[in-house]
Protein backbone atom coordinates (compact mmCIF):
# COMPACT_ATOMS: atom_id res chain seq x y z
CA UNK A 1 0.00 0.00 0.00
CA UNK A 2 1.02 3.61 -0.79
CA UNK A 3 1.68 5.54 2.12
CA UNK A 4 1.56 9.22 2.49
CA UNK A 5 4.61 10.30 2.48
CA UNK A 6 5.48 7.41 -0.20
CA UNK A 7 2.38 9.44 -2.19
CA UNK A 8 4.04 13.05 -1.41
CA UNK A 9 7.31 11.49 -2.84
CA UNK A 10 6.14 9.80 -5.92
CA UNK A 11 4.23 13.49 -6.55
CA UNK A 12 7.19 15.46 -6.53
CA UNK A 13 9.50 12.97 -8.50
CA UNK A 14 6.69 12.77 -10.82
CA UNK A 15 6.43 16.73 -11.01
CA UNK A 16 10.46 16.93 -12.11
CA UNK A 17 9.41 14.12 -14.62
CA UNK A 18 6.86 16.11 -16.26
CA UNK A 19 8.48 19.07 -15.75
CA UNK A 20 11.50 17.33 -17.87
CA UNK A 21 9.97 15.35 -20.45
CA UNK A 22 6.32 17.69 -21.22
CA UNK A 23 8.05 19.72 -23.65
CA UNK A 24 9.42 16.67 -25.72
CA UNK A 25 6.23 14.70 -25.35
CA UNK A 26 4.51 17.82 -26.87
CA UNK A 27 6.39 17.57 -29.92
CA UNK A 28 6.55 14.40 -30.63
CA UNK A 29 2.57 14.49 -30.47
CA UNK A 30 2.79 17.41 -32.62
CA UNK A 31 4.51 14.84 -35.10
CA UNK A 32 1.66 13.14 -35.49
CA UNK A 33 -1.54 15.42 -34.87
CA UNK A 34 -2.90 18.69 -36.74
CA UNK A 35 -4.92 20.14 -34.27
CA UNK A 36 -3.33 21.76 -31.67
CA UNK A 37 -6.44 21.38 -29.02
CA UNK A 38 -6.06 17.79 -29.77
CA UNK A 39 -1.99 17.79 -28.85
CA UNK A 40 -2.84 19.40 -25.45
CA UNK A 41 -5.35 17.02 -24.88
CA UNK A 42 -3.56 14.12 -25.83
CA UNK A 43 -0.27 15.62 -23.56
CA UNK A 44 -2.30 15.97 -20.21
CA UNK A 45 -4.14 12.54 -20.79
CA UNK A 46 -0.38 11.10 -21.40
CA UNK A 47 0.72 12.25 -17.71
CA UNK A 48 -2.15 11.39 -16.07
CA UNK A 49 -2.16 7.93 -17.68
CA UNK A 50 1.83 7.82 -16.86
CA UNK A 51 0.59 8.90 -13.00
CA UNK A 52 -2.02 6.20 -12.71
CA UNK A 53 0.51 3.55 -13.59
CA UNK A 54 3.81 5.05 -12.35
CA UNK A 55 4.43 1.75 -10.09
CA UNK A 56 5.00 0.17 -13.40
CA UNK A 57 8.20 2.36 -14.37
CA UNK A 58 11.08 1.08 -14.08
CA UNK A 59 12.93 3.59 -12.43
CA UNK A 60 16.45 2.15 -13.89
CA UNK A 61 15.20 2.97 -17.46
CA UNK A 62 15.21 6.59 -18.81
CA UNK A 63 11.41 7.85 -18.70
CA UNK A 64 11.33 9.77 -21.67
CA UNK A 65 10.81 6.81 -24.03
CA UNK A 66 8.29 5.06 -21.71
CA UNK A 67 6.38 8.26 -21.42
CA UNK A 68 5.89 8.33 -25.30
CA UNK A 69 5.25 4.79 -25.71
CA UNK A 70 2.13 5.84 -23.65
CA UNK A 71 1.84 9.01 -25.72
CA UNK A 72 2.22 6.77 -28.83
CA UNK A 73 -0.45 4.35 -27.55
CA UNK A 74 -2.79 7.12 -27.00
CA UNK A 75 -2.01 8.42 -30.56
CA UNK A 76 -2.81 5.33 -31.79
CA UNK A 77 -6.62 4.92 -30.03
CA UNK A 78 -6.85 8.59 -31.08
CA UNK A 79 -6.60 7.56 -34.80
CA UNK A 80 -8.73 4.78 -34.46
CA UNK A 81 -11.38 6.95 -33.18
CA UNK A 82 -11.03 9.92 -35.37
CA UNK A 83 -9.74 8.73 -38.81
CA UNK A 84 -6.84 9.71 -40.87
CA UNK A 85 -8.21 13.48 -41.81
CA UNK A 86 -7.20 14.01 -37.96
CA UNK A 87 -3.96 12.48 -37.38
CA UNK A 88 -0.97 12.15 -39.81
CA UNK A 89 0.13 8.62 -40.78
CA UNK A 90 0.74 6.41 -37.88
CA UNK A 91 2.01 3.14 -37.03
CA UNK A 92 3.76 1.07 -34.52
CA UNK A 93 6.75 1.45 -37.09
CA UNK A 94 6.67 4.99 -38.07
CA UNK A 95 6.06 5.55 -34.24
CA UNK A 96 9.09 3.84 -33.28
CA UNK A 97 11.23 5.58 -36.02
CA UNK A 98 9.58 9.08 -34.11
CA UNK A 99 10.94 7.81 -30.95
CA UNK A 100 14.46 6.85 -31.89
CA UNK A 101 14.87 10.44 -33.31
CA UNK A 102 13.31 11.49 -30.16
CA UNK A 103 15.82 9.29 -28.27
CA UNK A 104 18.77 11.12 -30.42
CA UNK A 105 17.51 14.70 -29.74
CA UNK A 106 18.10 13.58 -26.17
CA UNK A 107 21.42 13.86 -26.77
CA UNK A 108 21.27 17.15 -27.59
CA UNK A 109 23.25 19.79 -25.14
CA UNK A 110 21.45 22.07 -22.99
CA UNK A 111 19.32 21.70 -19.49
CA UNK A 112 16.13 22.57 -21.21
CA UNK A 113 14.13 21.73 -24.26
CA UNK A 114 14.38 24.44 -25.59
CA UNK A 115 18.09 25.03 -24.79
CA UNK A 116 18.17 21.85 -26.75
CA UNK A 117 16.56 23.10 -29.54
CA UNK A 118 19.13 25.48 -30.18
CA UNK A 119 20.73 22.96 -32.36
CA UNK A 120 18.08 23.19 -34.82
CA UNK A 121 18.04 27.20 -34.64
CA UNK A 122 21.64 27.01 -35.60
CA UNK A 123 20.65 24.63 -38.57
CA UNK A 124 18.53 26.86 -39.95
CA UNK A 125 20.78 29.24 -41.00
CA UNK A 126 22.24 26.19 -43.28
CA UNK A 127 19.05 26.06 -45.67
CA UNK A 128 18.72 27.99 -49.06
CA UNK A 129 16.42 31.47 -48.80
CA UNK A 130 13.56 29.61 -50.61
CA UNK A 131 14.10 26.83 -47.94
CA UNK A 132 13.81 29.48 -45.02
CA UNK A 133 11.12 31.60 -46.10
CA UNK A 134 8.74 28.47 -46.73
CA UNK A 135 9.60 26.99 -43.03
CA UNK A 136 9.38 30.09 -41.46
CA UNK A 137 6.13 31.30 -43.45
CA UNK A 138 4.66 28.08 -42.68
CA UNK A 139 5.84 27.07 -39.16
CA UNK A 140 6.24 30.69 -37.83
CA UNK A 141 3.18 32.17 -39.39
CA UNK A 142 1.23 29.54 -40.15
CA UNK A 143 0.58 29.86 -43.20
CA UNK A 144 -1.12 27.29 -46.00
CA UNK A 145 1.43 26.45 -48.62
CA UNK A 146 -1.09 27.83 -51.15
CA UNK A 147 -0.63 31.14 -49.03
CA UNK A 148 3.14 30.99 -49.31
CA UNK A 149 3.19 30.02 -53.00
CA UNK A 150 1.64 33.52 -53.20
CA UNK A 151 3.60 35.41 -51.46
CA UNK A 152 6.97 33.70 -52.63
CA UNK A 153 5.80 34.05 -56.45
CA UNK A 154 6.52 30.26 -56.65
CA UNK A 155 3.49 27.66 -57.21
CA UNK A 156 2.04 25.04 -54.91
CA UNK A 157 4.50 21.99 -55.56
CA UNK A 158 7.44 24.60 -55.48
CA UNK A 159 6.70 25.37 -51.92
CA UNK A 160 5.81 21.84 -50.85
CA UNK A 161 9.67 20.83 -52.17
CA UNK A 162 11.23 23.31 -50.70
CA UNK A 163 9.29 22.53 -47.09
CA UNK A 164 10.26 19.14 -47.54
CA UNK A 165 14.10 19.20 -48.80
CA UNK A 166 14.74 22.33 -46.04
CA UNK A 167 13.17 19.73 -43.59
CA UNK A 168 15.64 17.08 -45.09
CA UNK A 169 18.14 19.12 -44.83
CA UNK A 170 17.16 20.26 -41.31
CA UNK A 171 17.44 16.32 -39.97
CA UNK A 172 20.57 15.97 -41.81
CA UNK A 173 22.67 18.92 -39.79
CA UNK A 174 20.78 17.87 -36.73
CA UNK A 175 21.71 14.13 -36.89
CA UNK A 176 25.88 15.30 -38.13
CA UNK A 177 25.69 17.84 -34.85
CA UNK A 178 24.42 15.11 -32.67
CA UNK A 179 26.55 12.68 -33.53
CA UNK A 180 29.57 14.86 -33.46
CA UNK A 181 28.35 15.96 -29.70
CA UNK A 182 28.02 12.60 -28.55
CA UNK A 183 31.67 11.30 -30.25
CA UNK A 184 33.14 14.60 -28.25
CA UNK B 1 9.07 12.75 -63.10
CA UNK B 2 10.82 12.52 -59.77
CA UNK B 3 14.17 14.40 -58.44
CA UNK B 4 16.32 12.14 -60.45
CA UNK B 5 15.65 12.95 -63.44
CA UNK B 6 16.86 16.41 -63.66
CA UNK B 7 20.37 16.51 -64.41
CA UNK B 8 20.74 19.58 -63.96
CA UNK B 9 20.33 18.98 -60.00
CA UNK B 10 23.23 18.78 -57.74
CA UNK B 11 21.58 18.79 -54.58
CA UNK B 12 22.89 16.17 -52.21
CA UNK B 13 21.60 12.81 -51.93
CA UNK B 14 19.75 12.53 -49.13
CA UNK B 15 16.88 15.35 -50.30
CA UNK B 16 16.51 13.60 -53.75
CA UNK B 17 13.71 11.21 -53.12
CA UNK B 18 10.89 9.76 -55.42
CA UNK B 19 7.85 12.19 -55.92
CA UNK B 20 5.61 9.64 -54.67
CA UNK B 21 7.20 9.36 -51.44
CA UNK B 22 6.29 13.35 -51.47
CA UNK B 23 2.27 12.55 -51.87
CA UNK B 24 2.85 10.24 -48.65
CA UNK B 25 3.50 13.39 -46.57
CA UNK B 26 0.58 14.63 -45.30
CA UNK B 27 1.97 17.07 -43.01
CA UNK B 28 1.80 19.47 -45.91
CA UNK B 29 -1.38 19.36 -47.42
CA UNK B 30 -5.11 19.05 -45.37
CA UNK B 31 -6.32 15.41 -47.39
CA UNK B 32 -6.66 12.54 -45.44
CA UNK B 33 -3.25 10.34 -44.41
CA UNK B 34 -2.33 7.70 -46.93
CA UNK B 35 -4.06 4.21 -45.94
CA UNK B 36 -0.63 2.49 -45.97
CA UNK B 37 2.91 3.60 -46.66
CA UNK B 38 5.40 1.24 -48.21
CA UNK B 39 8.66 0.01 -45.63
CA UNK B 40 11.46 1.95 -47.77
CA UNK B 41 9.52 5.47 -47.63
CA UNK B 42 8.70 5.12 -43.38
CA UNK B 43 12.36 6.49 -42.46
CA UNK B 44 12.32 9.23 -44.81
CA UNK B 45 8.99 9.61 -43.69
CA UNK B 46 9.83 9.59 -40.21
CA UNK B 47 12.23 12.17 -40.67
CA UNK B 48 10.32 14.17 -41.89
CA UNK B 49 7.71 14.53 -39.20
CA UNK B 50 10.62 14.09 -36.67
CA UNK B 51 11.28 17.87 -37.85
CA UNK B 52 7.97 18.83 -38.56
CA UNK B 53 7.15 18.29 -34.46
CA UNK B 54 10.24 19.98 -33.48
CA UNK B 55 9.58 22.76 -35.97
CA UNK B 56 5.98 23.12 -34.59
CA UNK B 57 7.61 22.82 -31.17
CA UNK B 58 10.16 25.20 -32.07
CA UNK B 59 7.37 28.39 -33.04
CA UNK B 60 5.08 27.67 -30.32
CA UNK B 61 7.26 27.80 -27.19
CA UNK B 62 5.59 29.62 -24.89
CA UNK B 63 6.71 29.41 -21.06
CA UNK B 64 3.59 30.66 -19.67
CA UNK B 65 1.84 28.22 -21.35
CA UNK B 66 3.86 25.45 -20.07
CA UNK B 67 3.36 25.96 -16.60
CA UNK B 68 -0.09 26.30 -17.52
CA UNK B 69 -0.19 22.31 -18.96
CA UNK B 70 1.73 21.36 -15.81
CA UNK B 71 -0.59 22.99 -13.67
CA UNK B 72 -3.78 21.62 -15.53
CA UNK B 73 -1.50 18.13 -15.31
CA UNK B 74 -1.26 18.28 -11.54
CA UNK B 75 -4.69 20.10 -10.97
CA UNK B 76 -6.28 17.08 -12.73
CA UNK B 77 -3.95 14.40 -10.74
CA UNK B 78 -4.66 16.82 -7.39
CA UNK B 79 -8.72 16.60 -8.26
CA UNK B 80 -8.89 12.87 -8.91
CA UNK B 81 -7.19 11.77 -5.55
CA UNK B 82 -9.37 14.25 -3.60
CA UNK B 83 -12.19 12.58 -5.48
CA UNK B 84 -10.87 9.01 -4.29
CA UNK B 85 -10.29 10.49 -0.55
CA UNK B 86 -14.07 11.54 -0.64
CA UNK B 87 -15.09 8.10 -1.89
CA UNK B 88 -13.09 6.34 0.29
CA UNK B 89 -14.22 8.44 3.49
CA UNK B 90 -17.91 7.46 1.76
CA UNK B 91 -17.18 4.35 1.95
CA UNK B 92 -16.45 3.87 5.36
CA UNK B 93 -19.64 6.10 6.17
CA UNK B 94 -22.83 5.26 5.78
CA UNK B 95 -23.41 3.37 2.72
CA UNK B 96 -26.78 4.65 1.79
CA UNK B 97 -25.55 8.23 2.03
CA UNK B 98 -22.59 6.87 -0.74
CA UNK B 99 -25.89 5.29 -2.71
CA UNK B 100 -27.69 8.35 -2.64
CA UNK B 101 -24.44 10.66 -3.13
CA UNK B 102 -23.23 8.70 -6.36
CA UNK B 103 -27.14 9.73 -7.45
CA UNK B 104 -26.82 12.42 -7.08
CA UNK B 105 -23.24 12.99 -8.72
CA UNK B 106 -23.90 10.93 -11.52
CA UNK B 107 -27.00 13.28 -12.21
CA UNK B 108 -24.84 16.24 -12.22
CA UNK B 109 -23.53 17.50 -16.45
CA UNK B 110 -19.98 17.20 -16.72
CA UNK B 111 -18.79 21.44 -16.58
CA UNK B 112 -18.89 22.55 -20.19
CA UNK B 113 -15.86 24.89 -21.80
CA UNK B 114 -15.97 28.35 -22.04
CA UNK B 115 -17.54 29.80 -25.30
CA UNK B 116 -13.90 31.24 -26.29
CA UNK B 117 -12.29 27.86 -25.92
CA UNK B 118 -15.89 26.64 -27.64
CA UNK B 119 -15.92 29.17 -30.56
CA UNK B 120 -11.76 29.15 -30.74
CA UNK B 121 -11.93 25.26 -31.24
CA UNK B 122 -14.83 25.86 -34.46
CA UNK B 123 -12.45 28.29 -36.28
CA UNK B 124 -9.71 26.23 -35.90
CA UNK B 125 -11.38 23.37 -37.34
CA UNK B 126 -12.95 24.96 -39.99
CA UNK B 127 -9.63 26.56 -40.95
CA UNK B 128 -8.40 23.98 -42.52
CA UNK B 129 -7.67 23.76 -46.29
CA UNK B 130 -10.38 21.59 -47.35
CA UNK B 131 -14.04 21.21 -49.29
CA UNK B 132 -16.87 20.70 -46.83
CA UNK B 133 -20.66 20.29 -47.99
CA UNK B 134 -23.71 21.43 -46.52
CA UNK B 135 -27.26 21.88 -46.77
CA UNK B 136 -28.65 25.25 -46.69
CA UNK B 137 -32.01 26.03 -46.00
CA UNK B 138 -33.42 30.11 -45.93
CA UNK B 139 -36.88 30.66 -44.43
CA UNK B 140 -38.36 34.16 -44.90
CA UNK B 141 -41.10 35.50 -42.33
CA UNK B 142 -43.18 38.47 -42.25
CA UNK B 143 -42.88 40.94 -39.04
CA UNK B 144 -46.19 38.69 -37.68
CA UNK B 145 -44.17 35.15 -38.15
CA UNK B 146 -45.85 34.21 -41.13
CA UNK B 147 -43.45 32.28 -43.29
CA UNK B 148 -43.22 33.47 -46.73
CA UNK B 149 -40.53 31.74 -48.55
CA UNK B 150 -38.47 28.85 -47.97
CA UNK B 151 -35.28 27.99 -50.58
CA UNK B 152 -33.00 25.03 -50.12
CA UNK B 153 -29.53 25.08 -51.51
CA UNK B 154 -26.12 22.48 -51.88
CA UNK B 155 -23.14 24.31 -50.49
CA UNK B 156 -19.85 23.78 -51.16
CA UNK B 157 -17.15 25.68 -49.20
CA UNK B 158 -13.36 26.39 -48.42
CA UNK B 159 -11.68 28.90 -46.04
CA UNK B 160 -11.03 31.95 -47.74
CA UNK B 161 -14.77 33.01 -49.09
CA UNK B 162 -14.68 30.18 -51.98
CA UNK B 163 -17.76 28.31 -52.55
CA UNK B 164 -20.21 27.14 -54.53
CA UNK B 165 -24.13 27.37 -54.19
CA UNK B 166 -26.33 25.02 -56.08
CA UNK B 167 -30.29 25.24 -55.70
CA UNK B 168 -34.12 26.52 -56.66
CA UNK B 169 -34.55 30.15 -56.91
CA UNK B 170 -36.81 33.07 -57.74
CA UNK B 171 -35.42 36.11 -59.13
CA UNK B 172 -37.20 39.02 -59.40
CA UNK B 173 -40.60 36.98 -58.87
CA UNK B 174 -39.68 34.91 -61.33
CA UNK B 175 -38.50 31.38 -61.16
CA UNK B 176 -35.77 30.97 -62.61
CA UNK B 177 -34.96 26.99 -61.80
CA UNK B 178 -31.69 25.33 -60.72
CA UNK B 179 -29.15 28.04 -60.13
CA UNK B 180 -25.35 27.92 -59.90
CA UNK B 181 -23.59 30.66 -57.66
CA UNK B 182 -19.94 30.70 -56.84
CA UNK B 183 -16.62 32.44 -55.77
CA UNK B 184 -13.06 31.34 -56.04
CA UNK B 185 -12.04 34.33 -53.35
CA UNK B 186 -11.70 37.04 -56.36
CA UNK B 187 -14.49 36.85 -57.84
CA UNK B 188 -18.63 35.76 -57.47
CA UNK B 189 -20.70 34.37 -60.22
CA UNK B 190 -24.01 33.10 -60.83
CA UNK B 191 -24.93 31.09 -63.79
CA UNK B 192 -28.85 29.12 -64.19
CA UNK B 193 -27.96 25.72 -65.19
CA UNK B 194 -30.08 26.64 -68.39
CA UNK B 195 -30.12 29.46 -69.99
CA UNK B 196 -27.55 31.86 -71.16
CA UNK B 197 -27.91 34.69 -68.93
CA UNK B 198 -24.91 34.91 -66.97
CA UNK B 199 -23.33 37.40 -64.42
CA UNK B 200 -19.65 37.57 -62.75
CA UNK B 201 -18.11 40.46 -60.56
CA UNK B 202 -15.58 41.15 -58.34
CA UNK B 203 -16.00 40.10 -54.89
CA UNK B 204 -15.12 43.95 -53.61
CA UNK B 205 -18.19 44.57 -55.19
CA UNK B 206 -20.82 41.28 -54.28
CA UNK B 207 -23.98 43.58 -53.15
CA UNK B 208 -24.29 44.16 -56.77
CA UNK B 209 -24.84 40.48 -57.07
CA UNK B 210 -26.66 40.42 -54.35
CA UNK B 211 -29.17 42.96 -54.90
CA UNK B 212 -30.07 40.38 -57.75
CA UNK B 213 -30.49 37.52 -55.29
CA UNK B 214 -33.43 40.29 -53.63
CA UNK B 215 -33.93 38.72 -50.52
CA UNK B 216 -33.10 35.01 -50.74
CA UNK B 217 -29.29 34.36 -50.04
CA UNK B 218 -27.23 36.11 -48.15
CA UNK B 219 -23.62 35.56 -50.00
CA UNK B 220 -21.54 36.36 -46.25
CA UNK B 221 -23.10 33.75 -44.49
CA UNK B 222 -21.34 30.94 -47.09
CA UNK B 223 -17.76 31.15 -45.88
CA UNK B 224 -18.99 29.34 -43.00
CA UNK B 225 -15.47 30.06 -41.15
CA UNK B 226 -15.33 33.18 -41.74
CA UNK B 227 -18.91 33.81 -40.13
CA UNK B 228 -17.85 31.65 -37.38
CA UNK B 229 -14.59 33.45 -36.64
CA UNK B 230 -16.46 36.99 -36.51
CA UNK B 231 -19.28 36.07 -34.24
CA UNK B 232 -17.04 37.08 -31.07
CA UNK B 233 -16.81 40.25 -32.47
CA UNK B 234 -20.34 41.64 -31.59
CA UNK B 235 -22.01 38.66 -29.93
CA UNK B 236 -21.68 37.24 -26.84
CA UNK B 237 -21.16 34.00 -26.72
CA UNK B 238 -22.39 31.32 -24.23
CA UNK B 239 -21.99 27.15 -23.96
CA UNK B 240 -25.70 26.09 -22.98
CA UNK B 241 -25.47 22.63 -23.53
CA UNK B 242 -24.24 18.94 -23.74
CA UNK B 243 -26.47 16.68 -26.09
CA UNK B 244 -25.99 13.40 -27.41
CA UNK B 245 -25.91 12.61 -30.97
CA UNK B 246 -28.28 10.19 -32.80
CA UNK B 247 -24.30 8.84 -33.99
CA UNK B 248 -23.32 8.89 -30.55
CA UNK B 249 -21.32 11.49 -30.41
CA UNK B 250 -21.27 14.56 -27.67
CA UNK B 251 -22.65 17.70 -29.13
CA UNK B 252 -21.94 20.98 -27.44
CA UNK B 253 -24.56 23.93 -28.11
CA UNK B 254 -23.58 27.70 -28.22
CA UNK B 255 -25.32 30.13 -28.16
CA UNK B 256 -24.75 33.52 -29.40
CA UNK B 257 -26.68 36.90 -28.74
CA UNK B 258 -26.04 40.22 -30.13
CA UNK B 259 -24.53 42.77 -27.77
CA UNK B 260 -25.93 45.96 -26.94
CA UNK B 261 -23.40 48.14 -28.58
CA UNK B 262 -22.71 46.19 -31.32
CA UNK B 263 -22.80 47.91 -34.94
CA UNK B 264 -25.73 47.92 -36.83
CA UNK B 265 -26.20 46.63 -40.73
CA UNK B 266 -27.67 49.51 -42.88
CA UNK B 267 -30.14 46.66 -44.76
CA UNK B 268 -29.88 43.70 -42.47
CA UNK B 269 -28.87 42.88 -38.77
CA UNK B 270 -28.03 39.46 -37.49
CA UNK B 271 -30.07 39.31 -34.15
CA UNK B 272 -28.82 35.90 -33.30
CA UNK B 273 -27.14 32.07 -34.01
CA UNK B 274 -26.97 28.93 -32.66
CA UNK B 275 -24.26 26.80 -33.19
CA UNK B 276 -24.42 22.69 -32.67
CA UNK B 277 -20.37 21.42 -32.79
CA UNK B 278 -18.59 18.00 -31.82
CA UNK B 279 -17.03 18.30 -28.78
CA UNK B 280 -14.34 15.72 -29.04
CA UNK B 281 -13.61 17.47 -32.63
CA UNK B 282 -14.36 21.03 -32.97
CA UNK B 283 -16.04 20.11 -35.97
CA UNK B 284 -19.45 21.95 -36.87
CA UNK B 285 -22.42 20.26 -37.10
CA UNK B 286 -25.39 22.74 -37.45
CA UNK B 287 -25.78 26.95 -37.58
CA UNK B 288 -28.73 28.86 -37.56
CA UNK B 289 -28.59 32.51 -37.65
CA UNK B 290 -31.30 34.84 -37.63
CA UNK B 291 -31.44 38.61 -39.46
CA UNK B 292 -34.01 41.03 -39.20
CA UNK B 293 -34.98 43.77 -41.67
CA UNK B 294 -35.93 47.22 -41.05
CA UNK B 295 -39.34 46.10 -42.77
CA UNK B 296 -39.62 43.34 -39.41
CA UNK B 297 -39.36 40.73 -41.62
CA UNK B 298 -36.96 37.82 -40.33
CA UNK B 299 -34.50 35.89 -42.40
CA UNK B 300 -33.29 32.62 -40.82
CA UNK B 301 -30.43 30.86 -42.04
CA UNK B 302 -29.93 27.32 -41.37
CA UNK B 303 -26.54 25.11 -42.12
CA UNK B 304 -26.37 21.48 -41.94
CA UNK B 305 -22.45 19.92 -42.01
CA UNK B 306 -23.28 16.83 -44.30
CA UNK B 307 -19.19 16.17 -45.00
CA UNK B 308 -16.33 16.60 -46.61
CA UNK B 309 -15.83 17.09 -50.01
CA UNK B 310 -16.22 14.17 -52.09
CA UNK B 311 -12.53 13.02 -53.63
CA UNK B 312 -10.72 16.08 -55.44
CA UNK B 313 -10.43 19.58 -55.30
CA UNK B 314 -13.71 21.55 -55.78
CA UNK B 315 -12.70 24.13 -58.68
CA UNK B 316 -14.08 27.15 -57.54
CA UNK B 317 -13.70 29.51 -60.52
CA UNK B 318 -16.35 30.55 -63.02
CA UNK B 319 -17.21 27.66 -65.31
CA UNK B 320 -16.99 29.58 -68.58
Amino acid sequence: MRTIRGAVDSRNLFEILVREHIDAVRAFLLASLRDNVAVEDLVQETFLTAWKILDRYDRKLPFGPWVRGIAGKLLLNHRRQLGRNRVHFCDERVLGFLDEGFRSFEAAPGDTFDEQLDVLRDCLDGLTSAQRDSIRLHYEHGLHCREIAQRLDMNFEAVKKHLQRGRAVLHRCLTSKLEAGEVA
Amino acid sequence: MTDYDDPRDDRPLHELVPDDWRELDDTIADGPAPAAVPDEARPWLSHQRLMHGLLRALHTQDAAAREGRIEQIFGRIDAEAATAGRRHGLLVAIAATLLAALGVWFMLPQSLPTAEAAVGRIVGEMARDIDRRFRVEVCRAGADGQQLARHEFRLVTRPGMRFLVEGQIALGGANVGEIHIGCDGEELWLRPRKGRFRQVVPLARKEQLMKMLGDVLDLGYLDVHDLVRRLPEDFELRVVDRVRGDDGQDLLAVEASRRRKASKGPRRRLRSAHLLYEEQTGMIRQIEVETIRASGNTHSFLLEYLGEGAGGDVDYSKPW
